[in-house]
């Protein structure tokens, strides 16, 4: 997906000259290129992640239509109050590009792992909150959104799903609708465990990438069934709840930090995210 | 002690008014800012008929609580009338105790929270030079501000870019000798990489120069000054007076304190 970013990004640099990508010392070699075809709208301004959203929001402020990028926690969790006032505040857009997403550096534990980033930047008034889910959609939803004077946070990871969904921001797309009384709700690259662990069994489907605005009217058309929530992140399940009357149950992470390393396959697997365990959940929620 | 310049002891007094009438305000604060405000409005390009002119230059008050010194300052040069200051903190004015740019015409950046404006001036101050524009942008700090972290990862980003369009205004009012104060701020601007210069916070024309000096690099203007300067009475009784308005009296006997010669 980080590949995706910067082939998209090159691409709308050359016919935009407002584009500005800012680095917080990671993916450099990426965009060793971009640097070279447009130095002076490339800065890799180093480990200062508060001063990093700041300063996008000065180059915002005048005009021009910044990408910063840099790992998960450190760019939404320690740059919050930046998020929340150079750019919300003043009304200044921007694109956050995370790279990182939930367990996606499993090995380097719990420091590096960032599961709240989407729960707590869908409180800000006027932010947009983006998971794709593919690469897909990545390229489709930075195309629409990113010079549309609004702050936007894209969430990156390296485990996207390669499964083919319409895109249309602030859309939520129906995967699977046999009118059975049960739905799965879930959002972003965990799709992939979600349809193999439930694609036979007799329940609709329903995915997002973008958690905010959220869909409430596709949301409000499976009232009458039982919603679960099935998500690797804080702030799907909360976006969902905000549909009145819900019967809605989330099946997520612990209230705990993940003290283990590997992959993210095992940690999905320890938290009961993997295929085989999300399935026995909707099964549950199914009582089949 | 340099006189003080007409203009600035009619702001101060605007201030205090704008404070009896609203019950608002950081006075001793916003009477440390006024000379450096006045040489920045005195320096900039600007034209408060057309705030939102292309060509102006730009100024951030970062220390946002010096609210009303700025909106009294705007106010001296043009931007509005002078007795909307009496509205200062009022439900529905336009000028809040912190300033907001979507109300108040010529403030370029909503700020409150310390340690962010001067951010935010760095991520200008680049787009004009991307643009090879000759647009300049100041911003006016302070020490207790700069006891946030984020103030030196800016100033640290501005110099490495050398952003010589770019002028920080240091407020070295010694509101922190009770917790963190920094010693000798001109020489950790200059340790940062800044063009750094001292002068008294109260003698306008001395600022004047320190702000228009030509330099290659970021310029810092380390600006020592009193809170509560021009009456004695708020210099001497500056943390009682951080956020306090004067009774009719107080206010009688602050304008006195100005007009001493």
């Amino acid at each position: 997906m980080r590949k995706q970013f910067k082939d998209t990004v090159t691409e709308l640099a050359a016919k935009d000259e407002r584009v500005v990508v800012i680095l917080g010392d990671i993916s450099h070699f990426l965009f060793n290129a971009f640097q070279e075809k447009y130095p002076s709208r490339f800065y890799n301004m180093g480990i200062c992640e508060n001063t990093l959203i700041s300063v996008t929001a000065g180059l915002s402020a005048q005009g021009f239509h910044p990408f910063v990028h840099t790992i998960t926690p450190f760019i939404t969790e320690r740059s919050l109050e930046q998020i929340k006032l150079d750019l919300c505040y003043n009304e200044f857009g921007a694109n956050i590009v995370s790279t990182g997403a939930t367990f996606d550096y499993a090995w380097d534990g719990a420091t590096h792992h960032c599961y709240s980033d989407l729960a707590i930047l869908r409180l800000l008034p006027g932010m947009e909150v983006i998971q794709p889910g593919s690469k897909k959609e990545l390229d489709a939803l930075i195309r629409s959104q990113y010079a549309n004077g609004k702050p936007t946070y894209f969430r990156l990871s390296d485990h996207g799903h390669n499964i083919d969904v319409p895109v249309e921001f602030g859309k939520g797309v129906v995967l699977k609708d046999s009118g059975a009384p049960v739905t799965v709700m879930t959002a972003g690259p965990i799709l992939g465990n979600v349809l193999e662990a439930c694609n036979d069994l007799p329940v609709n489907l329903v995915y997002f990438h973008t958690l905010k605005p959220i869909d409430k009217e596709l949301i409000a058309r499976f009232r009458h069934t039982k919603i679960l929530v099935v998500h690797d992140a804080f702030g799907l399940h909360e976006a969902i709840s905000e549909v009145p009357d819900l019967s809605i149950r989330c099946h997520g992470l612990p209230d705990q930090f993940c003290v283990w390393y590997g992959t993210v396959h095992d940690i999905r697997k320890m938290v009961r995210l993997d295929p085989a365990a999300i399935r026995e959940a909707v099964r549950a929620r199914s009582q089949i | 002690m340099v006189k003080m310049a007409p203009g600035c002891r009619e702001i101060r007094k605007s201030i205090l008014r704008a404070s009896r009438a609203s019950g608002h305000g950081h006075i001793p604060t916003c009477f440390s800012i006024i000379e450096m405000l006045s040489a920045v409005y005195e320096t900039m390009k600007h034209d408060p008929a057309r705030p939102q002119w292309p060509e102006r230059d730009i100024f951030i008050l970062s220390k946002g609580h010096g609210a009303l010194g700025y909106f009294a300052t705007l106010a001296q040069y043009g931007y509005f009338k002078a007795e909307e200051l009496s509205t200062f903190g009022a439900f529905q004015s336009r000028l809040g105790c912190h300033a907001d740019r979507k109300k108040v015409p010529g403030v370029e950046l909503s700020t409150g929270s310390l340690g962010h404006g001067i951010g935010v001036t760095v991520g200008m101050a680049l787009a004009f030079r991307i643009r090879n524009s000759p647009r300049r942008v100041f911003t006016l700090i302070g020490d207790g501000e700069s006891n946030e972290g984020s103030v030196w990862e800016a100033v640290m980003v501005a110099t490495h870019l050398k952003l010589a369009n770019l002028t920080i205004l240091y407020d070295a009012n010694r509101s922190q000798v009770r917790s963190l104060p920094i010693p000798n701020p001109a020489e950790r601007f200059a340790a940062f990489g800044c063009d750094t210069a001292e002068a008294d916070g109260h003698d306008l024309d001395a600022l004047k120069a320190a702000v228009a000096r030509p330099a290659a690099t970021v310029k810092a203007v380390v600006a020592h000054t009193t809170k509560g300067h021009g009456c004695p009475t708020l210099v001497n009784n500056m943390f009682e007076w951080h956020r306090k308005s004067p009774s009719p009296e107080q206010l009688e006997q602050f304008m006195g304190e100005l007009d001493l010669p």
